[in-house]
């Protein structure tokens, strides 16, 4: 807040308080309302059933973690299971979006060949098409090639989805790179190959982190083609798991919060420690692509 | 050109081959698919008969498919307004310089959008239930037991009882874009605005808004992108209904493919939810463009 400014507008000292409180009153409302329901599962999640039905706002007086030790201690829930579904499949999506993004992006970036500018439209395409068009298209497709229900099922349209917008922060970032920096690599003796992994690699890595904090929510949290696509109780992801349990304990909330925090935690903890990358890389992608 | 940047076309290949074919395989192999089967009358068992058109006659007066674009159209709007239209007020608030913890602000109002749509859902479930619902806790306490009811059961409320968790959850997102957007102007000029007498509203509508109109259709493109494809929500808080109350176009093609496993005819629906999709995106930034432009001239 600078004097100067305050100097040249010169509001009532009484206006301009009742207005600072309005202003922050408002904006500690608006943050509120954001994290409320997740307070308020992690409390609720602390009571037994009986607890939570009589009083559902109240702080737990007997705080009890015998929700998450039920979830957790029944196998038939396959709530751990599914956790490791998920952290599967988010994990090799994001490596592999990665991976494809980079190679793709460099090589539309730099190389010149006949099929360059052919590809590069049908990846802008693939970011145009509304993909949940291709919900049931993918499961009748995936369902004639055997590879629907299969650990490695959802790697397929996770990677395809999150490509065309990689490629694309990808390409914007490789073209900002000076060509010089290639052609002394090359007078060196460097191939093709070694450029693009020791070379470019190493200057790209703010970019790919970009595009992998991006799909690491996306992956973690997409539900509808795992729906469709995965039948398997024991191949399911997090979301897909919640909504059954959902019908298991329809009145028992305390037990779905629990269950639903549960599975938020990783995403949760990522957040709120890297928050500030987090936020800047959603900008980025969201504006660049 | 050097050796290095103009490789061998070999190695080009070997190394666009995999991504390519991935990309090929599950984007445009079952966009195909859906349009030669929309041509099918198939029941999601080996017989299929060739209908030609029908099933497209058949969508044209499938009245449930039209309210659920319908309803697709209504989400759009809804957030449109509820989304970048809150989202912008808030940027004017928190940018204000009275205001303080700007970034717990930030953080904490980005946070549901981290969260899964199904999580969301959940959540708000339990938000609008009738008995153990914090809505209805509330008109208790307030001692307006007549105003209690089921809510997501309403007909006439049920879109925008959903459509409150889906604008709250990303009231945030666009915060923040906007936020950025405007961080990248130059102070100087709203210091000069305020030196002329411009106050808080002027600022906002006639110095920031234009400055920040690029960002502001990106807002609007992925607005109008992310509300043609509700499901997760929908899904999970009801189903589409009551009835069809609430029945969203990919929620349609999902029941009419697995429930009634109809699969021709649901095939159909999904080029239809393509083509309006791709029309109503396609529309909306041209709309968008044209208005702006004659605010210009």
């Amino acid at each position: 807040m600078s004097t100067h400014t305050q100097a040249v507008a010169k509001p009532h000292p009484i206006r301009k308080g009742i207005l600072t409180v309005v202003l922050n009153f408002i904006c500690i409302v608006f943050s509120l309302t954001c994290i409320f329901p997740i307070i308020w599962m992690f409390y609720s999640s602390l009571k037994e059933k009986r607890v939570f039905n009589a009083d559902i706002v109240g702080l737990p007086k007997n705080p009890t973690l015998i929700n998450y030790i039920r979830i957790l201690g029944n196998s038939d829930y396959h709530l751990g299971e599914s956790m490791m579904n998920s952290v599967r499949t988010t994990g090799l999506s994001i490596i592999l979006i990665v991976l494809f993004s980079f190679i793709v992006g460099y090589i539309l970036a730099r190389v010149r060949f006949k099929l360059n500018r052919p590809l590069y439209v049908m990846f802008l395409m693939g970011m145009l098409i509304p993909i949940h068009s291709l919900l049931v298209p993918i499961y009748v497709v995936f369902k004639k090639c055997g590879i629907s229900d299969q650990w490695y099922t959802l790697l397929l349209p996770y990677v395809s989805f999150a490509l065309p917008m990689g490629i694309f922060l990808v390409e914007g970032y490789v073209k900002s790179i000076p060509v010089s920096l290639e052609e002394a690599a090359a007078i060196d003796g460097s191939g093709f190959s070694y450029t693009l992994w020791h070379i470019i690699l190493p200057i790209c890595k703010p970019i790919l982190v970009t595009v992998a904090i991006i799909q690491i929510f996306s992956c973690w949290n997409e539900f509808s083609f795992a729906l469709v696509l995965m039948k398997n109780v024991h191949l399911q992801t997090v979301p897909l798991a919640l909504t059954q349990f959902k019908g298991q304990f329809a009145s028992d909330y305390p037990k779905q919060m629990a269950a639903m925090l549960i599975t938020m935690s990783p995403i949760v903890v990522l957040y709120f420690v890297f928050s500030k990358q987090i936020i800047e890389g959603m900008v980025a992608g969201a504006v660049k692509g | 050109m050097l050796n290095s940047i103009k490789p061998k076309g070999r190695t080009v290949f070997l190394y666009l081959l995999v991504p390519v074919v991935f990309f090929v395989f599950t984007v445009f192999v079952p966009l195909v698919t859906a349009f030669v089967y929309s041509f099918f009358e198939w029941k999601g068992g080996p017989k299929k008969t060739f209908i030609g058109i029908d099933n497209y006659v058949q969508l044209f007066h499938d009245a449930t498919f039209w309210q659920s674009f319908g309803h697709n159209i209504y989400l759009v709007i809804a957030c449109l307004i509820g989304q970048i239209g809150i989202a912008f007020i808030m940027v004017m608030i928190v940018n204000s310089k009275v205001v303080k913890l700007k970034g717990i602000h930030r953080t904490f109002g980005f946070f549901p959008s981290t969260i899964s749509a199904v999580c969301l859902g959940l959540i708000w479930n339990m938000i609008y239930h009738n008995q153990y619902g914090i809505i209805n806790w509330f008109l208790r306490l307030i001692g307006r037991d007549d105003l209690c009811k089921v809510w997501l059961n309403e007909p006439k409320l049920v879109m925008l009882l959903v459509s409150i968790p889906l604008i709250w959850q990303y009231i945030g997102y666009y915060m923040v874009i906007i936020l950025s957007a405007i961080s990248s102007i130059d102070t100087e000029i709203f210091e000069s605005a305020e030196i002329d007498g411009a106050n808080g509203v002027q600022r906002a509508l006639y110095i920031t808004l234009p400055l920040i109109k690029n960002t502001m259709l990106v807002c609007i493109t992925l607005c109008v992108a992310g509300n043609m494809k509700a499901f997760d929500n929908i899904f999970v808080m009801t189903k589409g209904g009551p009835g069809t109350a609430s029945m969203v176009m990919a929620m349609y093609g999902y029941q009419i493919s697995f429930n009634q496993s109809n699969m021709g005819y649901g095939s159909c629906i999904s080029v239809g939810i393509f083509v309006l999709a791709m029309l109503v995106i396609g529309g909306s930034q041209a709309l968008v463009k044209l208005l702006t432009r004659e605010k210009e001239a």
